[in-house]
């Protein structure tokens, strides 16, 4: 099922949490909606739930309004950021709760309900734990448990709330893929929240980047990541150094001083020389060097005092054998300049 | 950080022996003297004539009167309460409302006003020469000197125990698993009775316990209330004052005895319900 969100505003209070906010999800898909803390993410969620109302705007499942109706009604599959698993029942109650309190006339037999229960443990990998309590559950199996409870009543959409957010690393990564691997079997348009650049840009089909109520970019994660469309998102989606910059005659200055512009350079575009070898560079001296893992990180102070961070392959930093406190060379491959706000 | 702390460090962090053993004492000593001795002497006195003079107290036509009479207003107080008890902590433990705090503070009042001044003010309200008396002469309600004031009385008292332990426990809860019903087809009766209700069903047994024990042995409003009319608007702890002061000792100890029992069998049962508390907030993180 398609969603259509238009022109949708919520304020709490003096707070605005979405301003006008509009999001297209076609059929199929599976979107992140990333953004820091307050940027009125989890909001959108909610309203597309049903669990909060707008003060203005409309949601629609397949261009009908359904902006009125409750999260009973929308049948919307949702993951809570904390699980929010019944403690009370066992998995295999957890997951049968949303067919057993069907209407009596649509209500599966017991039989039913079972069999689909079981396909669904089979899903999550928890058969053998059907009996137990979420309490004796790890963080990981909670998640897929409520997951399976969701998919359970064969949802429209599937709404995901920082799903990982309370999980240890190892298991996130793990779970994001199995994720991305469910969304491709069961194939339900899904919308998940994170505020993690690294989850969204790994397992979603679309980003949206949201700042301050309103989505900055929406796009593949190639485009966000590549061509962002403002400096909030090139800020947001991975590293960056910042320079101070001006525009003379469509060349890109970087100045000691503040200026007109702000110019963004990746840690990874930064090339580090020993000598000197032409026009487009900058003095630094290295200051600490991480040689731990791909990517060899160092810092370094620039001619006008300023940190920048390179990154640089392992075999790079060898053939240059880079030691702390060294002057070189910096030369910027690639950069984006965006009008200061 | 705990390792780097010298052993010596130890014996400080604890008392020497002789404090532990007077704090002890005392404590023993001060809980025998004012609650094991005069609960013992109760059941002393209510049997030092023989099982059957014992048996022979509950006889007393008034005594029996009475001890129904307690039945009944507890047993319209307590469902009240814990009507009332679920919608105060299902509200303040779940939404945000004007006014909130007032009614957190509101629900304490029956802790901190003397019993007796709540009967006073019924009195005030309900009696012959009170505010609503002649309407309600004129239409031949009896509240005050009858059941209705007694219920009314017993209800007041009692207002703040089922509220006040749920509403920690709700409140902790949050609302999450009630969303996560909705999200699942449920309406609010299937959530409330299948999400709600059994996540503090614990909290909410010892609050009914509380609250029953409360509306058995209340005292001062009760009092001010009823009237005194034997066989007919005395309750139990009134019909002990009534026997107690006629100089019938056994009867007066032999009920007496009830509201003891009353009050130990709550002990046991508060007991076994933190027990099963404690289990599952042990196992849930």
């Amino acid at each position: 099922m398609s969603i259509s969100v238009s022109r949708i505003t919520k304020r709490f209070g003096q707070f605005t949490a979405l301003d006008a906010v509009d999001l297209e999800i076609p059929r199929g898909r599976l979107v992140a909606l990333l953004g820091p803390s307050g940027s009125g993410k989890t909001t959108l969620l909610r309203i597309i739930a049903g669990l909060e109302f707008a003060d203005a705007g409309s949601v629609q499942f397949d261009g009908e309004d359904i902006s009125d109706r409750t999260a009973r009604e929308r049948r919307v599959g949702f993951v809570f950021q904390h699980y929010a698993l019944f403690r009370h029942m066992t998995v295999f109650e957890n997951i049968a709760f949303g067919l057993r309190v069907r209407p009596r006339g649509t209500r599966p037999s017991a039989q039913r309900i079972r069999e689909r229960v079981t396909e669904l443990l089979e899903l999550i990998q928890l058969r053998n734990q059907a009996g137990r309590f979420p309490s004796q559950l790890s963080g990981g199996q909670r998640q897929r448990v409520a997951l399976a409870r969701a998919l359970a009543v064969e949802p429209s959409v599937l709404l995901l709330d920082e799903p990982f957010g309370a999980l240890d690393a190892k298991v996130r990564v793990e779970l994001r893929r199995w994720l991305r691997q469910l969304h491709d079997d069961v194939g339900v348009t899904s919308v998940f929240v994170t505020h993690d650049q690294d989850e969204a840009l790994e397992v979603a089909d679309r980003v949206a980047v949201m700042n301050r109520g309103k989505i900055e970019q929406i796009g593949t994660p190639d485009e966000v990541y590549n061509h962002p469309a403002t400096s909030f998102v090139y800020n947001f989606l991975g590293n960056v150094n910042l320079f101070h910059g001006r525009i003379d005659n469509g060349t890109a200055h970087i100045d000691r001083e503040a200026t007109g512009h702000v110019v963004f350079v990746r840690p990874h575009a930064l090339e580090i020389t020993r000598h000197p070898n032409g026009a487009n560079q900058f003095r630094a001296t290295t200051k600490h060097i991480n040689a731990a893992g791909p990517l060899v990180k160092v810092e370094a102070i620039t001619e006008w005092g300023a940190a920048v961070h390179v990154e640089m392959p392992q075999e790079r930093f060898r053939a240059l054998a880079l030691h702390k406190g060294e002057e070189v060379f910096i030369t910027p491959r690639d950069l984006a300049v965006f009008a200061k706000e | 950080m705990v390792k780097a702390l010298p052993a010596r460090a130890l014996p400080g962090v604890t008392e020497p022996a002789p404090v532990r053993g007077l704090l002890i004492g005392t404590c023993v000593v001060f809980l025998t003297v004012f609650l094991l001795a005069p609960l013992a002497l109760i059941f002393a006195v209510a049997l030092g004539q023989g099982v059957a003079a014992y048996l022979r107290s509950f006889t007393n036509p008034d005594t029996i009167s009475a001890i129904r009479l307690t039945l009944i207003a507890a047993a319209i107080a307590v469902p009240a309460n814990v009507v009332f008890g679920i919608a105060a902590a299902w509200a303040i433990g779940k939404f945000e409302f004007v006014g909130k705090s007032l009614l957190i503070s509101l629900l304490d009042l029956p802790f901190s006003i003397s019993p007796v001044v709540v009967g006073l003010t019924y009195v005030l309200l309900f009696g012959a020469q009170g505010a609503l008396g002649p309407w309600l002469t004129a239409h031949d309600v009896h509240i005050i000197f009858a059941i209705p004031g007694i219920v009314l009385a017993t209800i007041f008292v009692t207002v703040p125990f089922v509220a006040r332990e749920l509403l920690p426990l709700m409140a902790a809860q949050g609302n999450d698993e009630e969303e996560a019903a909705l999200t699942l087809g449920a309406n609010g009766w299937q959530t409330f009775l299948r999400v709600t209700l059994p996540n503090v069903k614990w909290a909410l047994l010892y609050g009914v316990i509380l609250c029953n024990a409360r509306a058995m042995g209340e005292f001062g409003a009760v009092a001010v209330v009823s009237g005194h009319i034997r066989g007919l608007t005395d309750t139990m702890p009134l019909q002990i004052e009534v026997l107690y002061n006629d100089y019938q000792f056994v009867p007066a100890f032999a009920v007496a005895s009830l509201l003891a029992l009353l009050a130990l069998a709550t002990l046991v049962v508060k007991s076994v319900v933190e027990w099963k508390v404690a289990k599952v907030s042990e196992v849930t993180p």
